[in-house]
């Protein structure tokens, strides 16, 4: 059993132990830091902690109510076994209760025969809600073992793959916010940051809401005026799916109309002056292979990097080497011309005159040329921000609708400038004792930026080549996916044989996900499943575990050590100036049954493969661990001794595990030059995408030998940016009307918290939670009625119900329906039938995927009617 | 003596739920109470629509009807203002909960659990016996933590162990609590303002729960640092 940490022990009566037990948050990917309120060994009060400034002592509604999920007499406690082998949606598993260590020899057996017979059929599943455990665990493991078919089941295929990627590609970082303290015009496009949203969901409430209250001009872009719309000065309704045919007008705008642009910045911080040839790639130096500029004062070409930017061409064609060229900007303007604020008002039902001002307000906002005095460094001053998140990346145009909103930044220069659009800490030059952790972006021999850390082993940029596939997640031949929803998919039969790819997923090893609901359709994603082995790790039976074939009972986040919850702290610690916190993760109560931590399980279970050397060698990448603290051959380690090892290599002997558990939290300041980086630090970010069209190059070739160039849609591999239509967006049949889709919830985390009591009599009380949102003229030209009962089916004919809940703010196209409800397992009694399943009408399959990044496409074009 | 009261600022609030939350896990309420809530309501007419997230508690009034109608007198006003139930004294008769036009009492007839049939979880186990049943709950301002905080010498409103647990919870910092009877406090300043109201003041409750609008208009200010323009 474990000993509960004593961080901060009173007696405040006697006989009574009464203790505050510094700890983090894990009911969502934020992972603020809390205090848990333990009394007599009962949690008694989680309250944020207010030493953090991880949350800085604030909580949202799910922190606080993961009392009643620690506490939910549903949870699993004994290691169950599978004996009906027939598995399907509602089947019953017939479980039987097994010892940990049959459970384990079952599984070390599964997997041994994988691991003998072609690693690369193991497919691990995780779960953004545990992120910091998922992504230690997922990938020491699967770095051990060989195996690198890695999805993160839901959350994950949803909500990032543009998003994180254009996060990465041009701020290094794996989001955005607008400065808060410093911004004074935000443009949002579907996304809710400082609305209770996900990553840094307390601190950016308040700095969102300072920001209002100081003058900031909140508009938001979105089919929906829920929680970012609600609190702002304009909310924009926006036909779904379209973000990126308005991002390209206003940037029209601002390039061929207002010629408002920030040219000393795209000069130094982009690739626009870098000269282009008619075949669209870089016109290079013979000798150094280095791009070139045109430089006007020299009247003359030269390498990008071989004198000052100020005298570079953005504009024009030259002649060099007897080949005609443009600086890259010169294309991107003249590309631009197609977007005209009527092309885009068609596509986005925008009035063109909203689209002008909108272009104007934003680039006049940014104050293009001034700079400010922060801590006695001068930086440029640009208080205008664009910001996009899962609703405009979560279509088919993924990347390219994320990389159009930026570009709104990169043009007026507001990118990681002051008061501009921040990732969240791209730059961080360490603790003052240690100079750890240490990490800036990094230039390609291109100039290019590569970013200083990232969540993932690979990098966002540069991508591999591209090469045939023989995996079965098929990324070799996608090689800006930053994950494969082809695992799922219903037609990956189609596309293995296509490769001709023989492996299959045999063993999965599933830590916490519900991959039955949280991907798309249950039956496209319950026939991929069916024929795996799956080893599942959980705190609750769910729909998930009916397909296990052996469950582990988890932790809870409450009942478990990890040594880094907010590091990289490009994920969720708050960006902007302010205050550096390494919390850690530590129990605040003793487990009940025999519960045991998935890490250290999957540890046990890779040394019982014979795979602890390489194990050791992937906790020493995962962790950056440097002599003496890396993690040697030959030798087994327990958890705690390798959290020590994590904490004394980052900050030193005196800073072991014993120092985080009393103290909880170590802070040190931020400096200016680390959040202010982009005019310090040499790299350049794309606004032409010579990068993508050589990568469809490749791609084209592969594809050419393979023969399944046809199969294959390009768009996602041109130089230069457009939005192009969803399936939804093309479907003509006129009985389908409306555009569904679904939104994050600010009372639920994806499907976990449905069974959380408190949470689940929260959302109730909400008119939107567990209902589906209608326009209210919409509603009643169809004859329906706040209340009705209602059918959403798709144009494939896949169709959920629920009740209806006509509203005012929702376009009048769109049919709205919050987070991932309606769960159907009998082992999770308060959810259960809660809310809608909204994921019932999402196709899983090639043509609903950004074919760049293979994001999924998570609108449909629906019909309502009355059930 | 203080006069404790509270502003919540509904331009700030985003209507998070979190002081729904955090008065329950600090009062371990039973199912179906929530002393603290939130109503969100969208105002206006597509497009020119916006959310309106009321967060509702007791108000504390200085005149409360509750207070009136109680017979046993179980419902009393300390001199700080806190109206409060002396559930020794309460017997159920819930003549104050038609009284309090705000709906914010609520009658425990029987300790429910939040998982039903499948018993108490040990956090309720721990928390429920804090109140009884039979009688009425209500919002208190949490006056445990103001007179545990004072007891210590700690300032409520500043002290985050003095101050109601949904206002030190509140992430985008929209409730502010303290003394309105010192006009140097911040919710004195606050309530001074034009556009701070009460709800429904023609209730003539008179209460300590003050608000401050959704909707304001608010120009950007020259930052602190200077700013240099240059043109091009």
């Amino acid at each position: 059993m474990l000993t509960v940490a004593q961080a901060s022990t009173n007696h405040s009566a006697p006989g009574k132990q009464d203790r505050w037990i510094p700890s983090s948050c894990s009911l969502c990917y934020g992972m603020c830091s809390i205090l848990a309120h333990n009394v007599d060994g009962v949690v008694t009060k989680i309250e944020g902690n207010p030493a953090s400034a991880c949350g800085e002592g604030r909580l949202c509604a799910k922190g606080i109510a993961g009392i009643m999920t620690v506490y939910d007499p549903n949870r699993v406690n004994i290691p169950l076994k599978r004996t009906n082998p027939r598995k399907g949606i509602g089947v019953d598993p017939q479980w039987v209760e097994i010892s940990w260590d049959e459970a384990l020899d079952i599984a070390v057996a599964r997997l041994k025969e994988v691991y003998e017979h072609d690693p690369a059929e193991l497919f691990l599943q995780g779960t953004t809600t545990c992120a910091s455990e998922m992504h230690c665990g997922l990938f020491t493991f699967g770095s051990a073992f060989g195996a690198d078919a890695v999805w993160v089941g839901g959350g994950g295929i949803h909500c990032g793959s543009g998003a994180h990627q254009t996060g990465g590609l041009m701020h290094a970082s794996w989001s955005l916010v607008p400065d808060f303290k410093m911004c004074n015009f935000a443009i949002y496009f579907g996304a809710s940051k400082g609305h209770s949203a996900g990553h840094v969901a307390n601190q950016n409430a308040q700095l969102a809401a300072d920001a209002r209250a100081r003058g900031m001009k909140m508009v938001v872009v979105d089919p929906m005026c829920n929680f970012a719309a609600g609190k702002g000065n304009e909310w924009v309704p926006i036909r779904v799916g379209t973000d990126g045919a308005l991002a390209l007008a206003m940037a029209n705008v601002l390039v061929n109309e207002l010629e408002l642009y920030d040219r000393p910045y795209l000069k130094r911080c982009t690739n626009a002056p870098y000269l282009v040839k008619e075949d669209g790639h870089y016109l290079r130096d013979a000798a150094s292979h280095k791009p070139l500029v045109w430089d006007e004062a020299a009247g003359a070409a030269r390498a990008f990097d071989a004198g000052p930017s100020d005298t570079l061409a953005l504009l024009g064609e030259f002649v060099v080497q007897g080949v005609k060229v443009q600086p890259g900007f010169q294309r991107l303007k003249e590309h631009l011309r197609k977007y005209t604020p009527d092309y885009s008002s068609r596509i986005t039902t925008i009035s063109a005159a909203d689209i002008r001002r909108l272009a104007r307000e934003f680039g006049e906002a940014a104050r293009i040329g001034s700079t400010i005095v922060i801590d006695g460094e001068e930086f440029p001053y640009r208080p205008a921000a664009a910001i996009f998140f899962r609703g405009s990346q979560g279509h088919k145009n993924s990347t390219w609708n994320c990389v159009s909103i930026d570009l709104l930044n990169q043009l007026v220069g507001s990118a990681d400038n002051v008061g501009g659009a921040l990732g969240f800490n791209p730059v961080c030059y360490g603790h003052p004792s240690t100079g750890r952790p240490f990490y800036a972006p990094e230039a390609t021999p291109d100039g290019l930026m590569i970013t200083g850390t990232w969540m993932h082993p690979h990098k966002p940029f540069p991508a591999n080549d591209a090469a045939a596939p023989t995996s079965i997640g098929m990324r070799e031949i996608f090689p800006w996916a930053m994950t494969s929803p082809f695992y799922g998919a219903s037609d990956r039969e189609v596309w293995w044989n296509k490769f001709n790819i023989q492996r299959r997923p045999k063993v999965m090893i599933n830590f916490g996900a519900n991959a039955i609901m949280s991907v798309g359709n249950k039956d496209v994603v319950a026939d991929a499943l069916k024929d795996t082995f799956i080893i599942s790790f959980d705190i609750f039976k769910n729909e998930m575990t009916d397909f296990a074939d052996i469950v582990l009972p988890d932790t809870s986040y409450l009942e478990r050590l990890f040594p880094s919850p907010n590091y990289p702290f490009i994920f969720n610690h708050p960006g902007g100036m302010g205050t550096w916190s390494w919390p850690i993760r530590q129990p605040v109560v003793e487990r009940d049954g025999q519960r045991r931590d998935f890490l250290r399980v999957m540890y046990e279970i890779g040394c019982r493969l014979g795979l602890r050397d390489k194990l050791n060698q992937a906790y020493n990448i995962h962790f950056e661990l440097k002599d003496p603290h890396r993690l040697g051959p030959g030798v087994k380690y327990d958890f705690d001794e390798i959290s020590d090892r994590v904490l004394k290599s980052y900050f030193g002997e005196e800073r072991g595990l014993e120092w985080f558990k009393q103290n909880g939290v170590l802070n040190w300041p931020k400096r200016a030059d680390e959040v202010y980086w982009r005019s310090r630090v040499p790299v350049r970010v794309p606004v032409y995408f010579e990068i993508f069209q050589a990568t469809g190059e490749q791609v084209r070739q592969v594809a050419r030998e393979l023969g399944v160039e046809k199969d294959l849609n390009f768009q996602a591999y041109q130089p230069l940016p457009d939005w192009n239509p969803c399936p939804s967006h093309e479907c003509t049949d006129p009985q389908y009307d409306l555009i569904s889709f679904y939104y994050r919830d600010t009372i639920h985390t994806n499907s976990l918290t449905m069974e959380n009591p408190w949470l689940d009599e929260a959302a109730q009380m909400n008119d939107y939670s567990y209902n589906i949102a209608v326009n209210a003229a919409t509603a009643q030209a169809k004859g329906l009625k706040d209340g009705d009962v209602i059918w959403v089916e798709s144009s494939y004919g896949r169709k959920v119900k629920g009740r209806l809940k006509t509203t005012q703010g929702l376009h009048p196209e769109g049919v709205a329906v919050a987070a991932l409800a309606g769960h159907w397992s009998k082992d999770l009694p308060i959810a259960r039938g809660k809310g809608v399943f909204y994921n019932e009408l999402i196709e899983v399959d090639y043509n609903h995927l950004d074919p760049g990044n293979l994001n999924m496409d998570l609108c449909a074009k629906v019909k309502i009617y009355k059930a | 003596m203080a006069r404790w009261g509270m502003v919540i600022d509904l331009f700030k609030c985003i209507g998070c739920y979190g002081c729904q939350l955090s008065c329950k896990a600090e009062n371990a309420t039973p199912p179906g109470v929530t002393l603290a809530r939130v109503e969100v309501s969208e105002v206006g007419t597509y497009p020119n629509v916006t959310r309106v997230n009321l967060p509702l508690l007791c108000m504390q009034c200085n005149e409360p009807p509750c207070e009136a109608v109680c017979p046993t007198k179980a419902t009393q006003i300390r001199p700080d203002g806190i109206v409060f139930v002396d559930e020794e004294m309460c017997i159920g008769c819930k003549y104050c909960m038609i009284a309090c036009p705000y709906g914010a009492r609520y009658f425990v007839e029987d300790q429910a659990a939040y998982f039903g049939e499948q018993g108490f979880t040990p956090y309720e186990k721990a928390g429920y016996p804090k109140h009884k049943t039979g009688v009425v709950m209500k919002c208190d301002y949490c006056r445990h933590r103001i007179d545990d905080g004072l007891a210590k010498g700690l300032t409520p409103g500043i002290d985050r162990e003095a101050t109601p647990a949904c206002v030190t919870n509140c992430m985008a910092k929209a409730r502010f609590f303290g003394d309105l009877d010192d006009p140097q406090s911040e919710v004195s300043r606050l309530v001074a303002r034009a556009q701070a109201f009460q709800l429904n003041p023609e209730f003539g409750t008179d209460p300590n729960t003050h608000y401050l609008p959704a909707g304001r208009s608010v120009t950007p200010a020259e930052p602190e640092q200077p700013v240099v323009q240059r043109r091009e």
